[in-house]
C-alpha cells in the first residue's frame, strides 16, 4: 500500500511537471510560431509606448533573455526552492512555493491565487452535494422502474440536461431569479467566515445551475450502471437464495453499480477545483477559472504556469484518491 | 463525448464501457449486422426524429451562404430603424419578431437575428465535424497501434493518453486560442479562427477515441477470425486495415456521433469566453457573449442561440443514443 | 487617459453636452442643485457638509495599479487624490471650471522661467504623511523618478516627465538601479522648493504635474511594485488595508489637515472599494442605493441604462457626462487617392454622421462631431468646415452636391474603392464602419471594412505606417481622449508629423504638415494662457481644412448617483465624478 502510493506520488509528480512544461511550452513557442520577437512579447508589459531601453530591461526582467530550458527550470526551481528577486528597490524574496511575479503587476502570484481557491470550493462542495444525492437517487428509481413514467421523463429532462450549455442555463436562471423575479438579487460572493447565511444564498443560483448539468448526467450514468448490474448473475444468485429486493438492491447492485461514478466523480471533481470557468465567468465570482480567464487574456505567464499547474494538482490529486478509495470499496481492486 | 466538463458536462461519458458497453460481440456478424441495426434503429421514433433534424441542420450550414443570397439575408445589416434609441431594445413584441425578420433582431445593433442563426450554424457545425475527424484521426491510428502491437508501444500510447487526460483542457484550449488571435502561419480572421479551434478542441480530445479503439482492438486481437487470418500467412498491415479497421466502424460511427455534440458545446463555450470565433462574424457562443450585457433588455437575444444550440445538441445526442442502442446487440 | 474596456464598448451620450460651458463663469462655487437629469453637470447635487458613514466604491474590473505612481486610467487619476496629493490638481468644481488647475501640495501654479523651460514650485510647509514624517520635495523628486524612470518595475504610468526633463549626462536608470543620486533636471534647494529643467518651452508643464506621479514617495517605504500593498498616504484618506484583484478600505489619516488642504474635504469616516463586481451588478446597486459610486466612471451596461432611462424617477439620478474622447475617422494622406485633399473633403462631406449616431445607438449615444477637439477640452473652439443639411451628408441634396463637387476636383468623378479600418472586438466600432460605408457608398466610394484586433491595432495595423500603406487603408476607425484636458494634450500625438512613428502610431493620417508642426510647436512654447489657447481652436481648423481627420461623436457615458451620495458633480478633466469631495450619508 505504502510502496503504492509513493509510487503513484512518484508518477504524479512527474505528470505535473509534463503539464507545467507544456504550458510553458504554449505560452513560449505558440506565440513564437505566429511570427512575434521578443522585443514584442516584452513590450506588452511595460505600459504604453515603451522606450527601447525600458523594453531591454523589462526582457532583462523577465528572464526573456535566457534560453527557455533555463527559464523553465528557474520557474521549477522557484516552486521547489523559492527564488530572489533583484529587480526592485531591494532584493525580495519569493517563498516556496513560489510561482514567481506577475508580469502586470509585479506582485506575487501564489498569494493572489490562493484567496481564489475558496470561492471555487463553495462552488464545487456545494454543487456536487445537490449533484450526487439527486443524480444518483434519480438514476436508481429509474433503473428500478425502467420503462415507468417516471423513469421516460427523468431521463428526457436528463438528456435536455446534458444538451444545454451551462452559459445559457446559468443566464436563464439569472433572468429568472435576479432580475425578472429578484429572490436572489445583487449576486456577490461572500465569504463563509463573513457570513454563512450569504455565502449560501449568493450561490444558490450558481450552485443549481452547475449541478443541474451534472444531476443529468449522474442519472443516466448510474442508471446505465445499475441496469447492467441488476441484469448480471450474481444479482439472479441474490434474489434466487430468497434475499429481499430491497437489501438486493442496497446490498448488491447498488454497490457495484456506484463505483465506477465514484471514479468518474473524483476526476470531475478534480477538474472542477481548478476552475469552475463558464460557471465562474457567468455568475462573476472571484474564483479560480475567472483568475485563469483574467491571466490568459492578460498574456500573463506566471499567473497561466500558476494556475495550469493548480488545476492539474488537482485533478492528478483526485485521480489518486479515488483509486485508493476503489480499493476500499471494491474488493475486487488490490493495490499492489 | 469529452473532458471539457463544465462545457459539456460529459467527460464522465468518456468512459468507454459506459458509451459503448457490450458493444464487442456484434461486429463478428459482419455486414448483416448493419441491416438489423438500421431495422431496429428505424423501431426508435424518438432517435429517428433526432436523426432527421440532424440531417436538416447539416443541409442549413452546407447551403447556409446559397440560403442568405437566396433570400436576401445579411447577418450583419444594421437595422438600427428596428431599435428603440433609449432602451436599445427592438421595437415589438419577443424581441421585434415580424414577417422581415422571423427570429426578431438583435438589441442594440439590431441585426437579423435568423440571418445570424444560420451564418452560425456553419460555423459551429464546421469546427465540430473537423475537430470530431481530427480527434478520431488520431485516437483511430494510435488506439489500433496500441491495441495491437501491445508491449511497450502500448504502454507509451497509454501512458501518453493518461498525460493528456490529466491536462486542463479548456484552460489550455483558452489559452492557445487567445495567444493565436491576431494572426498566424498566415491566416487572418474567420479561416484562423476555425482552425485554432478546429485544433484545439480536435487535438485534445483525441485521447477518448484512442482509449476505446484501443480497448476494442485489444479484444479483436485474440479472435478467431484474426487468428485464422494470421494462420493463412497474413502479416501485421493487412491484418490491421482487412480485419480490424472494418470492424471498429461501428463504435467509431456510434462515438463520433456523441462526440459532436461535446464539441459543439466547447466552441460554443470559448466563443461565449471570448477567445473563440471574434465578432461581428456571427457565432452561437458569440451571441450569447454579447447577451450577457443585454439579456435584461431583451431576453429573446439570449433565448435564441441558447435554443439554437440546445436543439442542435439534443438532436445529435438524440441520434447518438439512437445508433448506440441499435447497434448493441444486447438491446432488444 | 485609458478608459475600462467597458468605457470603449458602451459610449452613451445626449445632446446636451453643450451646456456645460454655460457654467463656467460660476467658477469654483458651482451653485447646489437638487436631483434632476444631468444636473451634476453643470450644478453639485446633494450638496452637504455631512460627515460620517461610509462610501462604498464598485469597479467592474480592476485598476492598473492603486500606486499613484504607476496607473494610466482617469478613474484612478481622480480616485488617487483621496491619499496621494500631486503638486497641483483640477479643480473641484462642475462644468469648465473643473478644468482649471489649482495649487495642492504646492502654494501656487508653477512660476516659469527661461521662456518655460524651467518651472519652479513651493509646497505647503508643515505637511505630513500619514505615517508623521514631514512631506518634502525630495519625496516629490523621488516620486516622479521611480514613476517615470523604472518602468521595468513601475510599468503602467505615463513618461512624460523622463520625455520632456533633461536627461543627466549618462542616461539615468532610475531610483532602483542607480544609487547614488538621481536626476539632475530636478533640484530641490530646499525642503519646500522644487525646480524642474526642461529640453524645451513647455507651457502645459502645470498639467503634467496635475498628475499622480507627483504625489510624494517617501523613498524609506518604497519597495517597488509591492508599494501598493503599503501605500503611505498624503491625502486625506489612508489605506486600512488592500487585496489585489479584489478591493481596499481607506480610513481617515489623523496626520492630514483641512488647513493645509484648499480642495478636499474628509466628509466620509471610511471608503471601500470593491472590484471585479459584474458592471450590471454595481448598476443595479447604485439604483437600489446599495453602494455610492461606480468607481470607473464608465457608464452604466448597456442593459441598465435602459432600465434607468425608461423610469422617470430614477432618470432624475442620471448624468449624461461627456467623457472627453472623440470617435473619428482618420483620413490618411499617403494612401491614393485619399492623399488628394479633394478625395477627403469629398468623405467629409459624404458620411452622414446622424446616421453613425444612429448605428452605435441613436441619440444617446454620442453628440455629433464637427470639431477636433471636444467640447471639454480647453481650447476648444466650435466650427463646422463641412456642413450638410441635418449632419446628413450625402443623405441631404447639399452634401450629395458638396461631396461630387470634391470629387470631381479630385478627379474621381464617380468615385473610387478604398479600405476602413476598424477594431474587430468593438462592436460600436464595427457599427460606425457600416455606416460609413453605407452612406459612402451613394456617392460612389466603395468602402471595405477591414477588421483587426484592438491588442495589436496600434503595434501592427493602424498603428504602422507601413502595413497602411500595403494593405491601401484609406480610412481608419479612431476613438481618442487627451491625457490632459488641453488642445496640446489631445493633438500633439495624433496631428504632429514629428509623432509618426513606424509602429504605436497615433497619428494615423501622417499627417505632416509644415505649418501646422509649426503652430504646435510655437503655441507649447508660449506661456501666455489666452495667446495659447486659442492656438489650439487654430490648430484644430488648419487640421480640419486638410480634412485629415472625419469628426464623429462626442462621447458620452450614461452615469447614475445614488441619494445617499452627497456633494457629486461632474469633473470634465476626467469625464466623470469628482471622487475628492464626495460623501455619504450611510
Amino acid at each position: 500500500m505504502v510502496a503504492y502510493i509513493i509510487r503513484r506520488a512518484f508518477a504524479a509528480v512527474v505528470l505535473l511537471l509534463i503539464v507545467s512544461a507544456v504550458t510553458f511550452g504554449i505560452f513560449f513557442l505558440v506565440p513564437r510560431l505566429a511570427g512575434e520577437t521578443t522585443q514584442q512579447l516584452a513590450s506588452q508589459y511595460v505600459g504604453r509606448d515603451p522606450s527601447p531601453q525600458a523594453v531591454q530591461s523589462i526582457i532583462h526582467n523577465l528572464g526573456f533573455d535566457k534560453p527557455v530550458y533555463q527559464q523553465y527550470w528557474e520557474f521549477i526551481h522557484g516552486i521547489v526552492a523559492g527564488r530572489t528577486f533583484n529587480d526592485g528597490p531591494t532584493p525580495t524574496h519569493c517563498a516556496v512555493p513560489c510561482f514567481g511575479y506577475s508580469f502586470k503587476s509585479h506582485l506575487p502570484v501564489w498569494p493572489d491565487l490562493t484567496q481564489r481557491i475558496p470561492v471555487t470550493l463553495s462552488l464545487a462542495l456545494g454543487a456536487a452535494v445537490i449533484w450526487l444525492v439527486s443524480g444518483v437517487a434519480i438514476g436508481v428509481l429509474s433503473a428500478l422502474k425502467r420503462g415507468s413514467i417516471f423513469d421516460r421523463l427523468s431521463m428526457g429532462v436528463a438528456l435536455a440536461g446534458v444538451s444545454l450549455p451551462i452559459f445559457f442555463t446559468g443566464l436563464l436562471s439569472m433572468d429568472l431569479f435576479s432580475f425578472q423575479w429578484p429572490i436572489f438579487s445583487n449576486l456577490h460572493y461572500v465569504n463563509f467566515t463573513d457570513n454563512p447565511l450569504m455565502w449560501a444564498k449568493n450561490l444558490v443560483l450558481p450552485w443549481v445551475t452547475l449541478a443541474f448539468l451534472y444531476s443529468a448526467l449522474y442519472a443516466r450514468l448510474t442508471r446505465a450502471g445499475m441496469l447492467e448490474t441488476m441484469s448480471e448473475d450474481y444479482i439472479r444468485t441474490a434474489r434466487a437464495k430468497g434475499l429481499p429486493e430491497r437489501k438486493v438492491v442496497t446490498r448488491h447492485g447498488l454497490r457495484s453499480a456506484l463505483t465506477p461514478i465514484i471514479t468518474i466523480f473524483g476526476m470531475d471533481f478534480g477538474l472542477l477545483l481548478g476552475g469552475a470557468v463558464l460557471t465562474e465567468t457567468v455568475f462573476s465570482l472571484p474564483g479560480v477559472g475567472q483568475y485563469a480567464v483574467q491571466a490568459i487574456t492578460d498574456n500573463d505567464l506566471p499567473k497561466v504556469m500558476a494556475v495550469t499547474t493548480l488545476a492539474a494538482f488537482f485533478i492528478v490529486v483526485a485521480n489518486l484518491l479515488v483509486d485508493l478509495l476503489y480499493a476500499v470499496v471494491d474488493p475486487r481492486v488490490r493495490l499492489s | 463525448m469529452t473532458a471539457p466538463l463544465e462545457v459539456s458536462g460529459s467527460a464522465a461519458e468518456a468512459q468507454p464501457e459506459a458509451v459503448l458497453s457490450g458493444m464487442e460481440s456484434k461486429t463478428i456478424e459482419g455486414r448483416s449486422l448493419g441491416r438489423i441495426a438500421w431495422i431496429r434503429f428505424k423501431r426508435d421514433k424518438v432517435a429517428v426524429a433526432g436523426g432527421i433534424v440532424v440531417v436538416l441542420l447539416v443541409l442549413l450550414a452546407v447551403l447556409s451562404k446559397p440560403i442568405e443570397w437566396v433570400f436576401g439575408l445579411d447577418p450583419n445589416a444594421l437595422h438600427q430603424n428596428l431599435i428603440d434609441p433609449v432602451l436599445l431594445r427592438p421595437k415589438g413584441a419577443l424581441g421585434g419578431i415580424s414577417w422581415a425578420h422571423p427570429l426578431g433582431i438583435e438589441p442594440q445593433f439590431g441585426r437579423d437575428l435568423l440571418s445570424r442563426i444560420i451564418e452560425g450554424s456553419w460555423v459551429s457545425l464546421a469546427v465540430a465535424f473537423g475537430a470530431t475527424v481530427l480527434s478520431n484521426i488520431i485516437g483511430m491510428v494510435l488506439g489500433v497501434v496500441a491495441g495491437f502491437y501491445g508491449g511497450w508501444v502500448d504502454t507509451l500510447i497509454s501512458r501518453l493518453m493518461d498525460i493528456f487526460l490529466a491536462f486542463p483542457l479548456l484552460l489550455f484550449a483558452i489559452a492557445i486560442s487567445a495567444s493565436l488571435q491576431g494572426g498566424a502561419f498566415g491566416l487572418h480572421g474567420l479561416p484562423l479562427h476555425i482552425s485554432v479551434l478546429i485544433f484545439v478542441i480536435g487535438f485534445f480530445n483525441w485521447p477518448y477515441m484512442g482509449r476505446i479503439i484501443r480497448g476494442q482492438t485489444l479484444s479483436l486481437r485474440e479472435r478467431e477470425f484474426v487468428d485464422a487470418a494470421r494462420s493463412l500467412g497474413a502479416r501485421g498491415p493487412f491484418i490491421l486495415f482487412k480485419e480490424l479497421l472494418p470492424n471498429l466502424v461501428a463504435p467509431i460511427i456510434v462515438y463520433s456521433t456523441l462526440l459532436i455534440p461535446t464539441n459543439i458545446l466547447f466552441e460554443a463555450g470559448l466563443s461565449f469566453l471570448g477567445v473563440g470565433i471574434e465578432p461581428p462574424q456571427a457565432s452561437w457562443g458569440g451571441m450569447l457573449n454579447q447577451a450577457v450585457d443585454l439579456y435584461q433588455a431583451d431576453p429573446m437575444f439570449m433565448v435564441i442561440p441558447g435554443m439554437a444550440i440546445f436543439i442542435t445538441v439534443l438532436a445529435f445526442n438524440l441520434l447518438g443514443d439512437g445508433l448506440r442502442d441499435a447497434l448493441d446487440p444486447r438491446n432488444n | 487617459m485609458r478608459r475600462t474596456k467597458a468605457a470603449a464598448l458602451v459610449a452613451v451620450a445626449t445632446a446636451a453636452g453643450l451646456t456645460l460651458s454655460a457654467c463656467s463663469s460660476s467658477g469654483g462655487s458651482g451653485g447646489s442643485g437638487s436631483s434632476t437629469y444631468n444636473a451634476a453637470n453643470t450644478s453639485v447635487v446633494n450638496a452637504s457638509s455631512h460627515t460620517g458613514g461610509t462610501a462604498s466604491y464598485q469597479l467592474s474590473s480592476t485598476p492598473d495599479s492603486m500606486d499613484p505612481g504607476n496607473t494610466y486610467y482617469a478613474f484612478m487619476w481622480d480616485f488617487s487624490r483621496l491619499y496621494a496629493r500631486p503638486l497641483v490638481t483640477f479643480n473641484p468644481a462642475p462644468g469648465n471650471a473643473g478644468l482649471q488647475l489649482k495649487p495642492d501640495l504646492a502654494t501656487g501654479l508653477g512660476t516659469p522661467s527661461d521662456g518655460g523651460k524651467t518651472w519652479t514650485y513651493h509646497i505647503r510647509s508643515g505637511l505630513k504623511f500619514s505615517d508623521g514624517t514631514p512631506i518634502t520635495t525630495k519625496d516629490v523628486k523621488y516620486a516622479i523618478e521611480r514613476s517615470n524612470y523604472a518602468h521595468d518595475v513601475l510599468s503602467n504610468g505615463p513618461t512624460y516627465f523622463a520625455q520632456y526633463l533633461v536627461d543627466n549626462s549618462s542616461p539615468y536608470q532610475g531610483p532602483y538601479k542607480d544609487k547614488n543620486g538621481g536626476l539632475n533636471s530636478i533640484q530641490t534647494p530646499n525642503d519646500t522648493t522644487i525646480v524642474f529643467h526642461l529640453k524645451q518651452s513647455f507651457a502645459d508643464f502645470d498639467y503634467l504635474v496635475s498628475n499622480p506621479e507627483t504625489a510624494p514617495v517617501p523613498q524609506a517605504k518604497d519597495n517597488g511594485a509591492d508599494y501598493v500593498k503599503n501605500i503611505v498616504s498624503s491625502g486625506p484618506y489612508e489605506f486600512q488595508s488592500y487585496q489585489d484583484g479584489k478591493g481596499a478600505t481607506l480610513v481617515k489619516n489623523p496626520n492630514w489637515s483641512q488647513a493645509s488642504d484648499p480642495v478636499r474635504k474628509q466628509y466620509a469616516d471610511k471608503i471601500t472599494l470593491a472590484f471585479n463586481q459584474q458592471q450590471t451588478t454595481i448598476d443595479q446597486n447604485l439604483m437600489a442605493d446599495n453602494v455610492t459610486m461606480d468607481l470607473g466612471g464608465a457608464g452604466m451596461a448597456a442593459d441598465s441604462q435602459a432600465t434607468a432611462l425608461a423610469n422617470p424617477q430614477k432618470k432624475t439620478h442620471i448624468d449624461d457626462v461627456q467623457s472627453g474622447a472623440l470617435a473619428y475617422v482618420a483620413l490618411s494622406s499617403q494612401v491614393a487617392p485619399l492623399n488628394n485633399v479633394h478625395c477627403r473633403q469629398a468623405v467629409q462631406y459624404a458620411i452622414d454622421k446622424t446616421s453613425v449616431q444612429t448605428a452605435t445607438g441613436g441619440d444617446v449615444h454620442g453628440d455629433i462631431a464637427s470639431t477636433i477637439l471636444p467640447p471639454t477640452v480647453t481650447g476648444h473652439t466650435d466650427f463646422n468646415l463641412y456642413p450638410t443639411s441635418g449632419n446628413k451628408g450625402d443623405d441631404s441634396s447639399d452634401g450629395l452636391a458638396a461631396a461630387k463637387q470634391q470629387l470631381k476636383l479630385c478627379g474621381k468623378p464617380s468615385g473610387f474603392s478604398t479600405n476602413i479600418a476598424a477594431r474587430s472586438d468593438r462592436p460600436n466600432e464595427i457599427a460606425m464602419a457600416t455606416a460609413i460605408q453605407a452612406s459612402l457608398k451613394k456617392v460612389g466610394i466603395n468602402v471595405q471594412i477591414q477588421q483587426y484586433p484592438s491588442g495589436k491595432y496600434f503595434a501592427d495595423d493602424a498603428g504602422a505606417p507601413a502595413f497602411v500603406h500595403s494593405h491601401n487603408l484609406g480610412m481608419m476607425m479612431m476613438a481618442w481622449a487627451a491625457d490632459w484636458p488641453t488642445g496640446y494634450g489631445f493633438l500633439e500625438q495624433i496631428l504632429d508629423g514629428n509623432a509618426i512613428k513606424a509602429s504605436g502610431n497615433s497619428n494615423l493620417s501622417e499627417l505632416n504638415d509644415p505649418a501646422i508642426n509649426k503652430m504646435l510647436n510655437d503655441a507649447i512654447g508660449n506661456t501666455n494662457d489666452a495667446q495659447r489657447n486659442q492656438a489650439w481652436g487654430a490648430i484644430d481648423k488648419a487640421a480640419m481644412q486638410q480634412a485629415v481627420i472625419v469628426p464623429l461623436l462626442y462621447r458620452k457615458d450614461v452615469m447614475y448617483r445614488p441619494d445617499s451620495a452627497t456633494n457629486v458633480f461632474v469633473n470634465p478633466a476626467y469625464g466623470m465624478y469628482d471622487y475628492l469631495t464626495v460623501g455619504s450619508t450611510k
